[in-house]
């Protein structure tokens, strides 16, 4: 099975169990997971949902190939039903009544981030790395990311929207995208304590996580310590004032991180830069709900492929081809005009039957104390 | 017994102290029979396009509104904190004057590095003007102090050496404002001397030996007075003087003098004082500026209108003195568009945190042990609200055709500008008062909280029906120009042309006299009925005019004796200018439900206007009857509405974080905490 469920007393761990493919999730697993976790939440003897991925992945993102595939056969409605399956658990996951801990001793992108970052917690260890590669990929911060990445303190979010730039477990901890940092050796025993929670109140949870948790050292060369460049930079209004307060600050004081940092904004899809930097803009005003709508159309103008095909050239290059050179379409920033930009907001007109995600309410309550606290 | 209340004390105080959370058990306990709060968006649901109608009201430059509204919640300068879960971003009004002071220049500062202000001075054209006013706009959502402060530098300060300077002065000083390298006020208010600008006594002379201007406060009563940013901040001022020449007073001109060196220190042969602690806008620093003898180089004087030649003779392009003042305050109209933009604003806070708090707050059950009534399912709390939320509606539209005009202005569209801008900043300024006030009212004690914003809005804006105008002045301009034009239509035998009076070339309305539902509602009828108190007020007001001339009075004089004619004539005239943008508004759209719901919106306000206007009775334009149905359909409006309010304060694309506690889960806001 691609998701294992264990049972223990009123914990139920959910192993993503897709090793090869480092727990890329697909149609099935995001089903899976949706039937698991209603199901919990009327479950009154479930108190609290672990989940976790098996190897040496937590989840490294969605499994984007077979979806590129209905894009290219012309079969994009197919492509949609995907995003909105997920996002939906994604929303299921942001409004959750019942806590929901993340282990993520691993890689963790893209969907991975989706499935546990709106958790209320999320447990980074030394072998973590976390990264929202989408714009390399020609797609863009998607699975609510929208509305967590906008949250992160000044403008990280943009910086880690934009760039795809990877995060280790400390740096996870010190931006708030994980609660707790425990060494992947104490996950044993950590699991052990879990299972023991016999109430749905976080503050228990809390409670014992606290107890394993460690505050490590932010590396020396962590880019965490660059927060006051990238609130300079990343604030800026537009992509391209972006990428020239950076090319300033390269000017004044040139070291790797800004020419790295330079370099992967100008490797990616410059459609996919504009609209996520519009979309973390947007997303921090809006709620999670909000934020997955909208994502949702976008994801849709993404897939029907009128407006740019990047997703298409930057999974062949990124992912079948691996020449790691795609050809960009439009090729500049100055093309990529507003009006363009605009359009992946609207809704998707003259489509038959398309309709907005629909979120069903959710009294979420109790879920606001529980929630993701970013 | 008494034993017993001790215990109990101090075991209270003991858990105070061990901040110990109640026991668990209890805690579910009381919550089954506690008030829940249930968010208004559970039990509303949009019954139309709420993007769609935030493009209408915000009208332009939507990615730049949230850009810079994003840029002060991530920053901890403006003082974020959490409420019952949620981010909120509003100054700490409880600081001192001076601490607020301090927090306004800093968030200016953190705007200024983020580029918020670049093009603001140095770009042209409506695109660059449109988003320079969409940013302040957002800046007033935040803070009415940092948007005036923001406002005296650019707009005074910068726009005076804009139109009244000439090329050495935008050269000298464009760019440094731009960049705040120089920190400009403006000094035109004297205490003395307001409204009435050409009475200051301020004098300038000229000294062609040293070629300099040699600028003197007369008397104590001519000291410069609520000068924005001449208490703390200020490096330079516009100076706003009598100047005489050779003895000859060639009426007020505007200079430029420095107050302050760089490191903030009083100049020579200035005065600085504060002008102390105000029931609003603390941020702002209004200071008083006294001039003893100060001598600045002869080029300071903003010479775009008059100049004077190194040996001492004036020189103006216009002669006629009357116009030389009318070219010199031409300008200043940018202060009474934004002012309006502003106050609508202020209405649109005050409105969407008292409907979304009486969409969740209840009060009293209609039957017995039955549930407690929702707020706005009162039928008198729909009336209190519902019509002050399509007038807000009306005159969002009325402040975008205001900046519309304004961007767009030629020198043939001056005349419309000041008369329009000059109603519509009275009317709104006075509709954000009356809204806040309602609306401090109608969420009850939690009105009164500063952190729930209502009521502290009041305070914030209650300068706004005073500076740039005194409301009424304003008011009286507004009817003396319709009384020019209609004596220089009357005289020349020429048709009405401009300012909406085109109506007045064809015959008089004649109204029905039985008023149906869809007769109210139909905008032929209700444009008939603006049309026709306009056009009847404008002619009794010409006409008792002209009787009081005929008397001997002189034509000032009869204008101070008709005040209340040109009273209701100023209101029917900006009601019906503001009922025409709504109409066009709902005209440019499409069949649908954005469109319908404008409608009644847009009958509510003109139904609303008509209620509450005596002078329809007074001068017999509806009878008795009439009157009585109008006040029925208000109350059938308000039903029909009550569905959308949500959806109506929802596309006032404000960020909750720019709401209050109040508006939000309130009860968790409000919950025991250790902290």
């Amino acid at each position: 099975s691609q998701v294992l469920v264990e049972e223990k007393s009123s914990v139920r761990i959910l192993t993503l169990n897709r090793p090869k493919q480092l727990n890329a999730l697909c149609f099935n697993m995001i089903s899976r997971l949706f039937q698991l976790f209603l199901a919990y939440e009327e479950d009154p003897s479930v108190k609290l949902v672990i989940l976790k991925g098996q190897g040496r992945a937590f989840c490294a993102g969605g499994d984007v190939p077979p979806v590129v595939n209905n894009m290219v056969q012309g079969k994009w409605r197919l492509g949609a039903d995907f995003f909105r399956d997920q996002y939906t658990l994604n929303y299921v996951m942001a409004t959750y009544s019942k806590a929901q801990v993340s282990i993520l001793n691993g890689i963790v992108m893209g969907a991975g981030a989706g499935a546990s970052i709106h958790g209320r917690f999320r447990i980074a260890t030394e072998n973590t790395v976390f990264a929202m590669p989408e714009t390399a990929l020609g797609l863009f911060p998607d699975v609510g990311a929208s509305y967590f990445l906008s949250r992160l303190p000044g403008f990280f979010g943009e910086y880690v929207g934009l760039t795809g730039a990877r995060l280790d477990g400390a740096e996870m901890l010190a931006c708030g995208l994980a609660t707790h940092f425990v060494p992947s050796s104490r996950l044993t025993a950590l699991e052990a304590d879990l299972c023991k929670v016999g109430t749905s109140d976080p503050s228990f949870v809390s409670t014992i996580l606290d107890a394993y948790t460690q505050h490590p050292h932010l590396k020396q060369k962590s880019l965490y310590h660059r927060l006051d460049v990238i609130d300079r930079c990343f604030s800026r209004r537009t992509v391209e004032e972006i990428i020239s307060a950076l090319e300033r600050e390269a000017t004044q004081e040139p070291d790797d991180w800004i020419l790295t940092t330079i370099r992967a904004l100008k490797k990616s899809s410059p459609s996919s830069l504009k609209i996520s930097l519009r979309s973390i803009r947007e997303g921090r005003l809006q709620g999670v709900g909000q934020c997955l709508i909208r994502e949702y159309k976008m994801v849709c103008h993404v897939m029907k492929g009128d407006l740019s095909k990047d997703l298409v050239e930057g999974c062949r290059a990124i992912l079948i081809d691996k020449d790691r050179n795609p050809k960009w379409n439009p090729k500049r920033l100055e093309d990529m005009k507003d009006n363009i930009v605009d359009q992946y907001f609207e809704r998707v007109e003259e489509e038959e039957r398309w309709e907005d995600l629909k979120l069903s309410p959710r009294n979420n309550l109790r879920a606001s104390k529980i929630a993701a606290k970013l | 017994m008494s034993d017993n209340r001790a215990l109990r004390r101090a075991h209270v105080l003991a858990n105070h102290i061990l901040q110990s959370t109640p026991p668990s058990s209890n805690l579910s306990l009381t919550r089954e029979v506690c008030l829940q709060y249930s968010p208004p968006e559970l039990n509303e649901s949009y019954g139309f396009d709420v993007k769609e109608m935030r493009k209408l009201l915000d009208g332009h430059n939507l990615v730049d509104r949230d850009w810079i509204y994003g840029l002060m919640m991530q920053s901890n300068l403006f003082n974020r904190k959490e409420r019952g879960g949620k981010i909120f971003v509003s100054p700490d009004y409880n600081q001192t004057m001076e601490q607020q002071r301090e927090i306004t220049m800093k968030r200016i500062w953190y705007l200024l590095e983020h580029g918020v202000f670049k093009g603001w001075l140095t770009e042209t054209g409506p695109e660059a003007e449109l988003r320079k006013l969409a940013l302040l706009e957002v800046c007033g959502i935040y803070d009415h102090s940092v948007s005036i402060k923001v406002g005296v530098h650019f707009f005074l300060w910068g726009n005076a050496v804009k139109f009244f300077g000439t090329k050495r002065h935008h050269e000298k000083w464009l760019k440094n404002t731009e960049d705040y390298v120089v920190k400009g006020c403006f000094a035109m208010t004297e205490l003395g001397h307001g409204s009435n600008v050409r009475g200051i006594e301020t004098v300038t002379t000229y000294d062609p030996t040293t070629e300099e201007f040699v600028i003197n406060t007369p008397c104590e009563s001519a000291q410069k007075y609520w000068i924005g940013g001449a208490a703390n901040h200020a490096t330079h001022t516009i100076v706003f003087s009598q100047l005489q020449i050779n003895g000859t007073n060639q009426g007020v001109h505007a200079f430029i003098a420095q107050i302050r060196d760089e490191d903030g220190n009083i100049c020579p042969n200035i005065r600085l004082a504060d002008c102390g602690h105000k029931i609003g806008l603390n941020g702002v620093d209004n200071g008083r500026i006294w001039f003893d003898n100060l001598r600045i180089p002869r080029e300071n004087l903003l010479n775009a209108v008059a100049d004077v030649s190194s040996d001492g003779k004036y020189v103006s392009s216009i002669k006629d003195p009357d116009q030389r003042f009318g070219a010199f305050m031409a300008p200043l109209t940018s202060g009474r568009v934004t002012i309006a933009s502003s106050a609508i604003y202020s209405a649109k806070v005050g409105l969407a945190i008292a409907i979304r708090y009486s969409l969740s707050r209840r009060a009293f059950s209609v039957t017995a042990n039955g549930p407690e009534v929702l707020l706005l399912d009162y039928p008198s709390h729909q009336r209190r609200l519902l019509p002050l939320l399509a007038k807000t509606y009306a005159m969002s539209f009325a402040a975008n055709e205001l900046k519309m005009i304004y961007v767009k202005r030629t020198p043939e569209t001056n005349k419309a500008i000041h008369v329009v801008s000059s109603g519509f900043k009275a009317v709104l300024t006075w509709h954000n008062m009356h809204t806040l006030q309602e609306c401090r009212e109608a969420v009850g004690g939690q009105g009164v909280k500063t952190e729930n914003l209502v009521g502290q809005l009041k305070g914030e804006f209650d300068v706004q029906t005073t500076f740039e105008g005194d409301n009424n002045v304003l008011m009286q301009q507004v009817s003396k120009a319709l009384f020019a034009e209609y004596v220089s239509c009357k005289k020349r035998n020429k048709p009405f042309k401009g300012l909406g009076l085109e109506h007045m070339n064809s015959p008089r309305p004649v109204l029905p006299t039985q008023l149906t539902s869809s007769t109210l509602r139909c905008s032929q009828f209700q444009t008939n009925v603006f049309c026709l108190r306009e056009r009847d007020l404008l002619e009794r007001f010409t006409s008792e005019v002209a009787q009081l001339q005929g008397r001997g009075e002189s034509r000032e004089f009869s204008f101070l004796l008709s005040h209340q004619l040109a009273e209701d004539l100023g209101k029917a005239f900006t009601e019906k200018a503001i009922l025409q943008t709504i109409l066009d508004a709902e005209a440019k759209l499409p069949a649908g439900s954005v469109k319908d719901v404008l409608g009644l919106v847009r009958s509510m306000y003109a139904l609303i206007s008509l209620e509450e206007d005596p002078s329809l009775l007074r001068y017999g334009y509806l009878s008795q009857d009439n009157v009585g149905d109008v006040r029925r359909e208000v109350s059938k409006l308000c039903g029909e509405l009550r569905p959308h309010a949500l959806a109506l304060v929802t596309s006032f694309g404000i960020p909750d974080s720019f709401l209050s506690p109040i508006a939000f889960n309130w009860v968790e806001a409000n919950a025991w905490s250790p902290v």
